[in-house]
């Protein structure tokens, strides 16, 4: 069954959302919707504004102007009533080095309000396989593992709303595959997830993307659509002679290239979404 | 303001300060050292009974001044990292309300500040010859927590100025400078200009030192300085509700 973005109430809005800091301008009129239970990637560069988004949606910043709307309300003026019901994850991990893992997220859950920290608390250590070093102090753990106590901070409430800020930054390749799948999990469950990250590989795992620069959208899409927009290079080897051809629309036209005789081999090599972003990038510079 | 909320930062302090061996060496330890020394001193310069100064009348104003000194440098650091670390804004997306975070702040440091107000005063007792200092116990003590507080609400608000724990080092002179030269401690307030007079009313010493200095230098009673316990509580509360403001997230 395939949804379109009409049928799906937004958890998230953008409305010409600009954010100056100074003279810097970090949001440049944006306007985004992001649907409810979606794994939703802000994917851009260092500077592009994807911590700044995030910020906003906590709260934590007031726009320059234009509006960011979270759930029913405004991310800004309704933030002490949204706050509840939204877990951010921010870029650093944020935890009280000198305490526990349990105490820092026994310490988050009372903020939450959650009934029985501890217990709740254990339940996450375990969901994110650090049970074991729960009674360690913080300052004595790897970046990664550090990023794991931070993600569970922010799934103590069970909120609808997730913010990530480069939630797997620091985290080897083997769990950064369980965080996605935990991801994956809670959309399945009806959360609406929104990740921001400088990681291209894992772009594929978000329903959809928006690509950021300078503050600016430069692209809103599927991952699959936006795999569409990329190149192929197809090398043909005719008649004992190798030809190269780069095509935009490979579906249509490689047909007519194979169809012409004397076609002995054929290998094409698609763009990667990376290399689809990192043109849109570089157009956007240009 | 939620009671349950104020007591978890509040907790959390504690539990931080108790994890830290050199903060609580620092806050504890090093201002009864403090008192210690200043008696080796004293004890070192016979020239102080012929100009008529007496120690023992000036121990409890001078102890008031370190535990106000630790007090405002502990807590003004403990929450530049929270600052820096990002730990506040997760706190105020965790849904604490900035009251909340200060007197969780103020319950935390308060409880510290009153172990070491009772070991400094301990250690005065042992030391000094204090005329009368269990009597006048109850007025020392609350002097010493409203002063506390009222150092504690500095250092949040000196905090604010501050995007590392190393920027905090400019504000401690700041702050101690004029509490000593201006309080009373070394000086009597009533002989200072009245632009020094005026500056002297910044420093949340001064308003302690008006209880203090009068009650054990001049042997006033107690029960004519509760005017100015009141306006010491006076103060600090308004100092707590500036230092609330400063934690408004950074827009």
């Amino acid at each position: 069954m395939s949804t379109t973005r009409q049928d799906v109430r937004a958890a998230v809005a953008f409305e010409r959302f600009r954010k100056v800091f100074g003279a810097t301008v970090a949001v440049d009129g944006l306007d985004l919707r992001i649907p409810e239970g979606s794994i939703y990637g802000l994917l851009g560069p260092n500077g592009s504004g994807k911590t700044t988004c995030i910020r906003a949606l906590c709260g934590l910043l007031r726009p320059t102007s234009g509006t960011v709307r979270l759930l029913d309300g405004d991310a800004h003026a309704d933030r002490a009533r949204l706050r509840s019901r939204l877990g951010y994850m921010p870029q650093r991990p944020a935890l009280y080095e000198d305490l526990t893992a349990i105490e820092n997220l026994s310490f988050f859950a009372r903020g939450l309000s959650v009934t029985d920290p501890e217990t709740r608390a254990r339940e996450l250590l375990g969901l994110v396989a650090l049970a074991e070093r729960a009674a360690e102090p913080v300052y004595g753990f790897s970046g990664g593992m550090k990023q794991r106590v931070s993600l569970a901070c922010a799934l103590l409430h069970e909120p609808p709303v997730l913010l990530l800020d480069e939630p797997t930054a620091g985290v080897d390749p083997l769990l950064r595959r369980r965080m996605w799948s935990t991801f994956g999990a809670l959309r399945d469950r009806g959360a609406t997830v929104v990740v921001s990250t400088n990681q291209l590989d894992e772009a594929l795992h978000c329903d959809r993307l928006a690509v950021l620069r300078e503050g600016r959208l430069l692209a809103e899409d599927t991952p699959a659509s936006l795999l569409d927009r990329g190149r192929a290079r197809v090398t043909l080897r005719r008649d004992g002679r190798v030809e190269t051809f780069e095509l935009r629309d490979y579906e249509r036209e490689l047909p007519a290239l194979l169809g012409a005789d004397g076609v002995e081999s054929v290998r094409v090599e698609r763009d990667t979404l990376e290399d689809v972003v990192l043109r849109l990038v570089e157009e956007g510079e240009a | 303001m939620r009671a349950g909320h104020v007591v978890a930062v509040g907790r959390r302090v504690l539990l931080q300060i108790r994890r830290d061996p050199r903060f609580i060496g620092l806050s504890l330890l090093v201002p009864c050292a403090i008192v210690v020394l200043l008696k080796l001193v004293l004890d070192a310069w016979p020239a102080l009974d012929r100009i008529g100064v007496d120690a023992g009348a000036n121990a409890l104003p001078a102890g008031a001044f370190v535990v106000h000194f630790v007090a405002y440098v502990l807590a003004a650091i403990a929450l530049v990292r929270e600052r820096t670390g990002g730990t506040l804004d997760r706190m105020l997306v965790a849904t604490f309300r900035r009251g909340e975070i200060v007197l969780g702040y103020v319950v935390g440091f308060a409880t510290l500040a009153a172990v070491q107000a009772g070991l400094v005063i301990v250690t005065i007792a042992l030391l000094y010859d204090v005329p009368r200092l269990w009597a006048r116990l109850p007025i020392v003590l609350a002097v010493v927590f409203l002063l506390a507080i009222a150092s504690i609400a500095l250092g949040l608000l000196v905090s604010s100025t501050a995007r590392s724990e190393g920027q905090i080092f400019p504000f401690i002179p700041l702050v101690i400078v004029p509490s000593l030269l201006l309080s009373g401690l070394l000086i009597p307030f009533a002989e200072l200009s009245w632009p020094l007079q005026a500056l002297a009313r910044l420093v949340p010493l001064t308003y302690a030192e008006d209880v203090l200095v009068p009650v054990f230098r001049d042997g006033s009673p107690a029960a004519d300085r509760l005017p100015y316990l009141a306006l010491l509580a006076a103060y600090a509360a308004a100092l707590l509700a500036v230092a609330s403001l400063t934690l408004r997230e950074r827009e």
